[in-house]
């Protein structure tokens, strides 16, 4: 009996504890995550740093001094360069280790050995997309480059000096909540971050749609609805630029294009992620001196996207946005110089048929040889499951993303991606070379190892010059190529080079005294390459243009004021002519009423306003409405772009898509204006009575910085701030300016200021997790505090660590 | 008597063991101490159930104090509760029914002895 009781006893507790340290479901393992000691509770913190004032590390040479402001932006004091990397490294880890590993698990298709079965499909996506190969790829290239290896292996070595102290007590929360480790940082995930970015912003492109769109509407319908350009863009280069060089060849070749349907692609990156920059010469200023001004417009998330440090050595003083995981400052200024990025967006990617040898596909058909084929089979270890294989064959131009065994539904699509990114490249050069850069000639040559993605990047110097170049490598195209699906077979489907850097477009001190760009064209026609991308921008170049041509004695707080502009040029265009086209004389008394709020809008889409909130669902339901010939269309296809829609309703009014294809009637705009005005009074009279408030743009947009789990606790919703896609002031419902940066390059040095949604800290559990948000939504900037040394009585630093060589 | 310095006994190592073991330490201490000062089933059971769950409760809360309930709020939000409150005291009750099993579990296997000793003793 007693033995019984003992046994019994033993087996419940067992039983218990295994239950307690065990993870089921979203459930985290209950005795770990809620012990006092360790568990969750340890993972609330008090406000400032939690750092001690001096750390004895491993690796470092000399002692590291690193100063935080009450931004919580650590200064970095180092005396040698591999010291000033390692200690961005650990101090990076410190605030940010589980986001920069989660991203690269995310990259490297391994979300289900964390998140479970619900992740297989996007783990092979991210596969099947060659950017594990291209990372390795670039690992090699930049071994060989000495220099900044070691500075990449330093940055490295911080992290992990970080990682190899923490118990599970000090484990970030979401680790405690998923229940898994950390794992040793490697060079390798360096670049991969850099392929991960290329991912975001340069994978954009619409090929196997439009081939199937043309097939079914035929080419001239095609080119209506999807055309390249319109007249009268603003393109980011002057339209005057002469181009005075000769141009490499590219020539079409006189064959067909394959014509083959497929019914799903992978989702392109967000057209959402874009951004503005712009520079002003000391001719338009009040101080004379020139003023940078840059955003990039990305997924709204926390943690934050960018990580903002400060890093100073003999050899640097730089201060700026870094992306964690990567060393150096990628969006900031130095001394001598200023810089900011828009992406420049261009197809990169282009599809090509294989036609394999046979079932094996060890060979496919290249001209009249058989190249040899490389397998690579993928494991993906899943967390409530069994392992999963997924076997992709690479060509030459890069993996068989779409085949039999995924995405492509018969033995005849074998879709080979070829993309910049899949090419080795060393952009840490790039950045090694620019955070240190002391005029335009050490810019233009810093990008002279530049691969992608590319960017429009937009600088100005203490000296005075302002200048923009349109920076990354872009093929050399015939017309049309790799717009559409191209021929695997056949040599002269292929990429014949690459555009060299010195033919790259850019211009230098322009009469105009400004430069700017926000993801429009890069130039117009006269340009001899070849440029094309379906999602260039129609808006929010010609605002900022506008602007800046009739602005002058600028100071820098107009630069802010235009980063946070909310004036919607699309209202501004297609509002009046939706209006002139209502019937006035049937109006009911609620249609009047919004009828006037709209006629009485200024097209500011500012956060109490309601006008923006009728005008985008109005939008919204009118493009819709109108573009509902697609949703028949089972084959992969998007629909035509803003502005096109636009252009279509004003110059082809009576066109046969302006027909409700529902309805026996054959409709024209002007009934479409009518239906879709009204349904867009029901349905904010709904969004009304189901909310319990006034539609206000804030409320009715709710612009949401949501945490990389979409855990709602951990995500910040409904934030008030103005502006939209297509304004400058970017902010939509999951987008928007991820750093908001303004530089004025004084002759002392720089002048800088600064913010973004949310906090240095990614800690859910810090008193200041997101606190920049506010700031953020109402457009103001803290100061960026920019020092050649130490401080040593600033009321501004808070807290000071020093790091010691063991 | 022995059942208040069981009860001590267990929520101070049970201390110690937060410090430096895992969260399962606690496990351990409330089988060993239990071990060593058997008692009755009931009375082992609740000792270890108050000598743990105490302590946990009390250092959960300490903890929530000094960090202003800042992260606790955010967590319970994931929990089907909705105070902080009653996550301290889901933390006692974790902690507590750990302490209460593994220090049944210690007092019974004493007793598994214990029974052999007595027969010897009387034959």
């Amino acid at each position: 009996m007693k033995t019984f009781r003992f046994v019994l006893s033993l087996i419940i507790t067992l039983a218990l504890l295994y239950f307690l340290d065990t993870k089921r479901d979203e459930v985290p393992p209950l005795g770990k995550f809620m012990n006092p000691f360790a568990g969750f509770w340890q993972n609330g913190e008090k406000d400032g740093l939690n750092l001690d004032e001096e750390l004895n590390l491993d690796g470092l040479n000399q002692p590291v001094t690193i100063q935080f402001d009450d931004i919580m932006v650590p200064h970095i004091f180092a005396q040698t360069d591999k010291d000033l990397f390692y200690a961005q490294g650990y101090i990076t880890a410190y605030h940010r280790l589980w986001q920069m590993e989660f991203q690269m698990l995310a990259t490297e298709g391994r979300l289900s050995e964390v998140l479970g079965t619900p992740f297989i499909n996007l783990d092979k996506t991210e596969r099947r997309k060659g950017m594990k190969h291209a990372a390795k790829l670039s690992v090699e290239q930049l071994r060989k480059d000495k220099e900044v290896y070691s500075l990449v292996s330093a940055y490295r070595d911080g992290i992990n000096e970080f990682i190899d102290q923490l118990d599970y007590r000090d484990l970030p929360i979401e680790y405690k909540l998923l229940d898994y480790e950390p794992e040793p940082w490697t060079v390798y995930k360096t670049c991969l971050l850099l392929k991960q970015m290329a991912n975001t912003l340069s994978r954009a492109e619409m090929d196997l749609e439009h081939t199937n769109l043309r097939a079914a509407m035929g080419q001239e319908t095609f080119d209506l609805l999807f055309p390249e350009r319109h007249p009268g863009i603003d393109p980011v280069i002057t339209s005057s630029t002469q181009f005075d060089f000769d141009p490499l060849p590219a020539i079409a070749p006189d064959t067909a294009y394959p014509d083959l349907t497929i019914n799903k692609t992978f989702s392109n990156p967000n057209p959402d992620n874009g951004s503005n920059n712009f520079v002003v010469s000391g001719g338009k200023t009040n101080s004379g001196n020139p003023i940078l001004a840059n955003e990039p417009d990305l997924r709204l998330g926390l943690p934050s996207i960018w990580y903002v440090a400060h890093l100073n050595s003999p050899s640097y003083n730089v201060f700026g946005a870094t992306l964690p995981g990567a060393p150096f400052v990628v969006i900031g200024f130095n001394d001598s110089i200023s810089w900011g990025f828009t992406n420049a967006r261009r197809d990169l990617v282009d599809w090509y048929q294989v036609q394999f040898r046979d079932e094996k596909r060890k060979e496919y058909k290249y001209d009249d040889k058989w190249l040899k084929t490389e397998t690579s089979i993928e494991t993906i270890k899943v967390r409530d499951g069994d392992d999963v294989m997924d076997t992709i064959i690479f060509t030459h131009y890069g993996p068989v993303s779409y085949d039999r065994n995924f995405m492509g539904d018969g033995e005849q699509i074998n879709f080979a991606m070829r993309w910049t990114a899949h090419d080795a490249s060393n952009e840490q050069r790039t950045f090694f070379l620019l955070n240190k850069a002391k005029n335009y000639e050490e810019y233009v040559e810093a990008f002279d190892y530049y691969v992608g993605p590319p960017q429009n990047t937009a600088f100005a110097s203490a000296n005075g010059d302002i200048a923009l170049w349109v920076n990354g490598k872009f093929p050399i195209k015939w017309q049309e190529q790799g717009k559409f699906l191209l021929d695997g077979t056949n040599s002269q489907h292929e990429w014949s080079g690459f555009i060299p850097h010195r033919q790259a477009l850019h211009e230098l001190n322009p009469e105009r005294g400004f430069v700017s760009s926000a993801n429009q064209h890069p130039a117009d026609s006269t340009y001899p390459y070849y440029s094309y991308e379906y999602s260039y921008e129609y808006y929010r170049n010609r605002r900022i243009n506008d602007r800046l041509k009739v602005m002058h004695n600028i100071r820098p707080e107009d630069m802010m004021k235009l980063q946070n502009d909310n004036y919607d040029y699309k209202a501004s265009e297609a509002l009046p002519m939706m209006l002139d086209s209502l019937d006035t004389v049937s109006f009911t008394n609620r249609e009047r009423e919004v009828y006037d709020l709209l006629r009485e809008w200024d097209y500011f889409a500012s956060p109490e306003r309601q006008a923006p909130s009728y005008f985008e669902t109005w939008w919204t339901l009118l493009y819709d409405a109108l573009w509902d010939e697609f949703d028949a269309f089972d084959f992969a296809h998007y629909r035509p772009s803003t502005y096109n829609t636009y252009y279509m309703l004003r110059n082809h009014p009576e066109h046969a898509y302006m027909d409700d294809r529902s309805t026996p009637v054959v409709e024209t705009a002007r009934t479409l204006y009518q239906r879709t005005f009204k349904q867009t009074l029901d349905s904010l009279d709904n969004w009304k009575s189901e909310m319990g408030m006034n539609p206000q743009w804030s409320n009715y947009k709710n612009t949401t910085i949501q945490h990389l789990l979409r855990l709602k606790p951990f995500t910040v919703d409904n934030v008030k701030i103005g502006g939209y896609r297509n304004i400058v002031n970017a902010a939509s419902e999951r987008h928007g300016p991820s750093w908001r940066m303004v530089v004025e390059m004084t002759p002392k040095g720089p002048k800088a200021w600064g913010v973004y949604p949310g906090s240095q800290t990614g800690n859910p559990g810090h008193p200041k997790y997101g606190h920049m948000i506010d700031n953020w939504a109402e457009g103001k900037y803290y100061p960026l505090l920019f020092m050649s040394a130490p401080a040593t009585s600033n009321e501004r630093i808070i807290h000071t660590t020093t790091l010691q060589p063991n | 008597m022995k059942f208040i310095i069981r009860i001590i006994l267990i929520a101070a190592f049970s201390y110690l063991s937060g410090m430096f073991l895992p969260w399962w330490g606690i496990a351990i201490v409330a089988a060993f101490i239990s071990f060593l000062l058997p008692g009755h089933g009931f009375n082992v059971f609740v000792s270890g159930f108050l000598g743990v769950g105490l302590l946990w409760m009390a250092y959960a809360w300490k903890t929530d104090i000094e960090t202003g309930s800042i992260l606790s709020e955010k967590i319970v939000q994931l929990f089907p509760v909705d105070e902080v409150t009653y996550l301290i005291l889901a933390t006692g009750v974790i902690g507590g029914l750990v302490g209460a099993f593994s220090g049944l579990t210690g007092s019974t296997f004493r007793q598994v002895f214990m029974k052999k000793k007595q027969k010897s003793y009387y034959s």
